[in-house]
């Protein structure tokens, strides 16, 4: 039988003006099992710890109990105090005391008795303890950074120049994302490009930077510290160790269709580079356009014009082959469907057209050369009105969430049609305008005031067509004054969604999203970049929706983490988890569809079904789920259960063990 | 400019008890964006200013249907009995709030203390007293289908066809209920009516508040219809075709309810029904609310008519589906008069005219009520016909 060393904090008052200190030290010591026990005012203290520490020689205990606070606040703080003293710490556990008993109840003669049966509760438990010690793996200090928006880019840089190999791999031929197709950014108005660019070349350069485009993860194994990847590389059909993205090619190439990069407002070829910076700088050819793959090798122009012979038609799909230690997901975000909103007529009105075209029209690169053209007629919009929260904060058709940053590209939009045409109007049309950033309301403020820009409360219900005109119906709810206003051009505020292909590639990893495809973070509040799965970190609107400062700060953030777990070459991880007695387990395979961490195998040539140690959480749900009793918490046994519960239960009649 | 204690609102929290109680639970979803007053069709009445945004707030602040003036009761009386009950509203709204519920929850105090428009009250007592809106006999009930050799409904009869109270006695609609029993024959459906022993479905009187007399004749209908084994119903009307389906169950309904455009498409596409006379006539289909927005059924009238040989089928543009806008008849409104430009329906007349059509195509006898009337006072050469008749016209 263990020696068990009891230790009761009177927390002050906080316990002790509850639960009668000297009757519970008195009972405990005539508890079986239990060889010492003791008080003390503060035990979290450097005194109390001594005195645990004191006693644990002294006393030779194979077994403590603290009776204080919750174990969430001080467990790992006595744990350590055993280890200093010699004993494994998982021979240590904390009784609560506090929030479960001297907190809740005002009676002390309640509340003594209580707190008596919730430690030998405990002791019970401390019994059957076996001496464990934590689950170590060794760690592969290489990342993958899934994306190349701007979180992407900040990931990479981050990691990259903390001295570790980063792999980005980025869908389309080049990185950037949507940032690169603002024109100029709130709140401070810089030109968009200008701060992207030098960071997109800075990848291109860094010796750490291993950079894939036109590429896509394809399988994922492992668990943290040790994933294999292997990624798809899609042919581009042009050799680029000819290269040298001169552009003769998408200069000749007879193909042209509408650009992505425009949003659609513009044209690109079948040979494209998505814009002038892209990088890498080197074209891809667009399978399903290009004449030659659908006509049978007819065209083949961009291969006659290219001095260098770097077309190179059969060329194949690549797997690259690699292992990483952490995953950075920053997949970014995509706007709402426009076709969605039928009261709009958008997708139907060439003049009705989201923000992100928007950006296009306004920027310098654009296909307007920065110059506000309508897409029908080319005519420069005199009346224009913007309309927020569309697609979003309607739960009922919609989307139910505040897309966050349309308000505020909303508010730079009017300003910035004011700048490029004075003698224009702009309308807003809006439920509220949320502006709560540093230096966001400031901005809105200046942005009304200079701009001379008409806010209106009210969410319009139909755009419709009359002749050369978009007509908004709307009411002014501040007002209660009805209102069709005529406009040239209607620019929609389309909330963020998450990227396609964000729900297979979160079924991929085997980690969670929202409803709405969002990648889920571990705790909304204190662990915002990283997934709830070790190993996969969360940055930018892969995450939710959110503007450039907040996803350079995530960006960041989840680069910090994944150096901290790149900081040692092991990670240890807590014993607190599944066992499996190989004896009793018919390998029916239940537990694999319990346990939320997929951290159950089966293992076919056991026919068992093992606990991978580093995935295991410790949740207990296959346990729960297991129909044979073979799986089991470590230290947390079926039996102690039971232990713990008939204490608990026996405590009213007041009977000895 | 009312005097400062008029525009003082008191919060009067029993009324807005009240008030959610008997169905305006969506209140406090609301905030305030006003969509549902721009899609309401008194919004493209010129002269109308309707405020449908701000039901929800008055009804939170219980400031509805509870003035002690006389004068503003009226005023508000009249805002809560203008409401057609089309649901423009609740398609678009981001919420979902229910602005038509939210007025029957007032209309329903108000019918308590009995301040409602007086011609309204008068259908209330004879749907009542006799079974239908109009004060008709109950013995006439069956007598658009003289000559007709149209069977009372017997056990073991596949359909019960309803056709509720206007195509029963209303000269025009009756029509519509006539060319839909010759394609059931023609069709050899097995199929039998109530007859004299049909009652009113209650739709109307439930939407203007008088939920007692609603629940009774409801009851009533049921047992009729348990005791006379019915368990297919077609009807004519979607204001039936609502109630029976959404609205019955709860009472302890359990039959099943098709309205005649679903049944007729689906024989179309069976092969059962085959569209052989030309039908040389340009075609725009008026989608009645209770069967397009309330109910979804969009698409099942279209394919009657675009089955039909020679007919060509033309679209209000931006107001058809669930854009389309009311006729102006439902929740009472068919009852109610309006100043000449201060109406709905001759917006709608308007704006299906404006297509170029010959013919106004319609699933609906309130539609069909409506459009008659109104159209009698125009020079036009415009006619209205029920879906159902056309297709008569060419088998
Ligand atoms: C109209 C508009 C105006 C805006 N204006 C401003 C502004 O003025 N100021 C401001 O601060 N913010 C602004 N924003 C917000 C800004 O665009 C975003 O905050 C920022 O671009 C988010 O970057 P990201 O890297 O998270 O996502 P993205 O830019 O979307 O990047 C994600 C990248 O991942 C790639 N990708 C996606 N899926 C995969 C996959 N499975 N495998 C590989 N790669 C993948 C994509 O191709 C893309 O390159 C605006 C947004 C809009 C819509
Ligand atoms: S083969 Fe022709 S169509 Fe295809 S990319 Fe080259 S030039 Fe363009
Ligand atoms: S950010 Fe503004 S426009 Fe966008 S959903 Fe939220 S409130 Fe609406
Ligand atoms: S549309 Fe809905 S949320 Fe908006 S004002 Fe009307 S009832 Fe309120
Ligand atoms: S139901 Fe129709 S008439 Fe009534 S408020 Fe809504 S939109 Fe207006």
């Amino acid at each position: 039988m263990k020696k068990i060393g009891v230790f009761v904090c009177h927390c002050g008052r906080n316990i002790s003006s509850t639960v009668n200190i000297n009757e519970v030290v008195e009972e405990i010591k005539k508890y079986p099992g239990v060889a010492f026990c003791t008080d003390y005012t503060y035990m979290c203290s450097d005194p109390g710890q001594d005195l645990v520490k004191k006693s644990i020689k002294e006393k030779k205990l194979d077994g403590i109990v603290i009776a204080a606070c919750s174990p969430s606040l001080h467990e790992l703080t006595f744990r350590n105090t055993a280890e200093k003293a010699g004993l494994n710490p998982y021979l240590t556990e904390v009784a609560n005391i506090r929030e479960q008993c001297s907190w809740v109840h005002k009676d002390i003669k309640e509340a003594t008795p209580k707190a008596i049966s919730i430690i030998e509760s405990i002791i019970e438990k401390t019994k059957l303890n076996e001496s464990l010690s934590p689950v170590k793996v060794k760690v592969n200090p290489k990342a993958l950074v899934i994306g190349g928006g701007i979180a992407g880019i900040q990931a990479s840089l981050d990691i990259a120049n903390s001295g570790h190999k980063v792999i980005l791999v980025e869908k389309s031929p080049s990185i950037g994302g949507h940032m690169a197709q603002l024109s100029e950014t709130f709140p401070t108005l810089d030109c968009s490009q200008c701060i992207l660019t030098p960071k997109m070349v800075e990848i291109s350069q860094h010796e750490n930077i291993s950079l894939f485009v036109y590429s896509e993860l394809e399988e994922i194994s492992g668990s943290v510290g040790n994933f294999k990847i292997k990624i798809r590389k899609k042919a581009s059909y042009v050799d680029n160790s000819k290269c040298t993205g001169c552009g003769v090619c998408s200069e000749k190439c007879p193909v042209s269709v509408d650009s992505e990069f425009d949003e659609g407002l513009g044209k690109r070829k079948a040979i494209y580079s998505p814009f002038p910076q892209a990088v890498p700088n080197k074209p891809v050819i667009d399978k399903e356009n290009c004449t030659y793959f659908l006509k049978d090798g007819k065209c083949g122009v961009c291969k006659i014009v290219c001095t260098l012979n770097a077309i190179d038609f059969d060329q194949k799909d690549e797997i690259i082959e690699e292992e990483v230690g952490a995953i950075v997901v920053a997949t970014g975000y995509e706007l709402y469907p426009m076709e969605n909103m039928i009261e709009y007529g958008a997708g139907k009105y060439p003049d009705v057209i989201n923000g992100l075209q928007f950006e296009r029209l306004l920027s310098a690169s654009g296909p307007t050369q920065g110059e506000i053209h309508r897409p029908s007629d080319n005519k420069i919009p005199k009346r224009i009105a913007f309309i927020s929260c569309v697609g979003s904060r309607d739960p009922e058709h919609h989307l139910p969430y505040c897309s966050k940053i349309c308000c505020m590209y909303m508010v730079k939009h009017a300003l910035l049609y004011k700048e490029h045409i004075p003698d224009g109007e702009a309308i807003v049309f809006s439920i509220d305008i949320r502006t709560s950033g540093k230096d966001y309301e400031e901005f809105f403020t200046r942005a009304k005031e200079e701009g001379n820009i008409l806010y209106i409360r009210g969410k319009p219900a139909r755009i419709i067509k009359q002749g050369d005109d978009l007509v908004v119906w709307c009411i002014n709810t501040l007002t209660g004054k009805q209102l069709r206003v005529k406009c040239d051009m209607i620019v929609l505020s389309m909330s963020m969604i998450s990227s396609s292909g964000a729900l297979e590639l979160a079924k991929a990893l085997r980690i969670h999203t929202n409803d709405f495809g969002f990648f889920t973070e571990a705790h909304p509040k204190l662990r915002p970049v990283e997934s709830l799965v070790p190993g996969f970190y969360l940055a930018g609107t892969a995450q939710g929706p959110k503007d450039i400062p907040d996803t350079v700060s995530q960006a960041s953030g989840a680069a910090a983490k994944v150096m901290t777990l790149f900081s040692s070459d092991e990670i240890s991880h807590s014993p607190i988890i599944a066992s499996v007695d190989e004896d009793l387990c018919s390998g029916c395979g239940i537990c694999i569809a319990a346990c939320p961490y997929d951290a159950r195998e089966m293992d076919e040539r056991k026919k068992i079904v093992a606990v991978n140690e580093i995935l295991c959480e410790g949740c207990g749900a296959c346990i729960s789920a297991c129909p044979s009793g073979a799986s089991q918490q470590r230290n947390l046994t079926n039996i102690q259960i039971d232990n713990m519960i008939s204490v608990l239960l026996r405590s009213n009649t007041e009977q000895p063990v | 400019m009312k005097d400062k204690k008029n525009l003082t609102t008191e919060i009067n929290p029993e009324i807005r008890d009240i008030l959610i109680e008997m169905g305006a639970e969506d209140i406090y979803k609301c905030y305030q964006c006003g969509k549902c007053t721009s899609v309401c069709p008194w919004f493209q009445v010129e002269i109308c200013d309707y405020p449908v945004y701000k039901f929800s707030l008055e009804t939170a602040l219980g400031a509805v249907a509870s003035s002690e003036d006389k004068k503003e009761l009226e005023e508000e009386i009249d805002l809560i009995y203008r409401c057609v009950g089309c649901e423009a509203c609740l398609e678009q709204c981001p919420h979902g709030i229910s602005t038509p519920n939210i007025l029957r929850a007032a209309r329903r105090l108000l019918v308590d203390f009995g301040s409602y428009p007086e011609t309204l009250k008068s259908i209330v007592q004879k749907t009542h007293n006799v079974g239908n809106p109009f004060g008709e006999q109950r013995e006439n009930r069956a007598d658009w289908a003289k000559g007709l050799n149209v069977p009372d409904f017997q056990q073991g009869m596949e359909y019960l066809y309803f056709p509720c109270c206007l195509p029963a006695y209303e000269t025009r609609n009756q029509k519509v209920a006539q060319a839909t029993v010759g394609i059931l024959q023609k069709c050899e459906v097995s199929f039998g009516i109530l007859g004299v022993k049909e009652t009113c479905c209650g739709e109307v009187i439930r939407r203007i508040g008088a939920e007692n007399i609603f629940e009774e004749v409801t009851k009533a209908n049921i047992k009729e219809f348990k005791d006379s084994d019915v368990k297919k119903v077609l009807v004519t009307s979607p204001h039936c075709f609502t109630t029976f389906k959404n609205e019955y169950p709860e009472f302890g309904a359990d039959f099943e309810v098709l309205h005649i455009t679903q049944f007729l498409s689906k024989l179309i596409d069976e092969g059962k029904i085959k569209p052989k006379k030309e039908f040389n006539k340009k075609v725009v289909y008026h989608d009645p609310c209770t069967l397009g927005r309330k109910n979804n059924i969009y698409e099942e009238p279209r394919n009657i008519l675009k089955n039909i040989p020679g007919l060509e089928f033309l679209e209000v543009e931006n107001f058809n589906r669930s854009l389309s806008l009311c006729c102006g008849a439902g929740s009472g409104g068919l009852w109610l008069e309006w100043e000449k430009d201060e109406r709905i329906v001759n917006v709608r007349l308007k704006q299906l005219m404006d297509t170029g059509a010959d013919i106004i195509a319609v699933a609906c006898p309130y539609c069909l009520q409506m459009f008659e009337e109104t159209l009698k006072s125009m020079s036009t050469d415009i006619r209205v016909m029920d879906v159902a008749e056309i297709l008569y016209e060419t088998i």
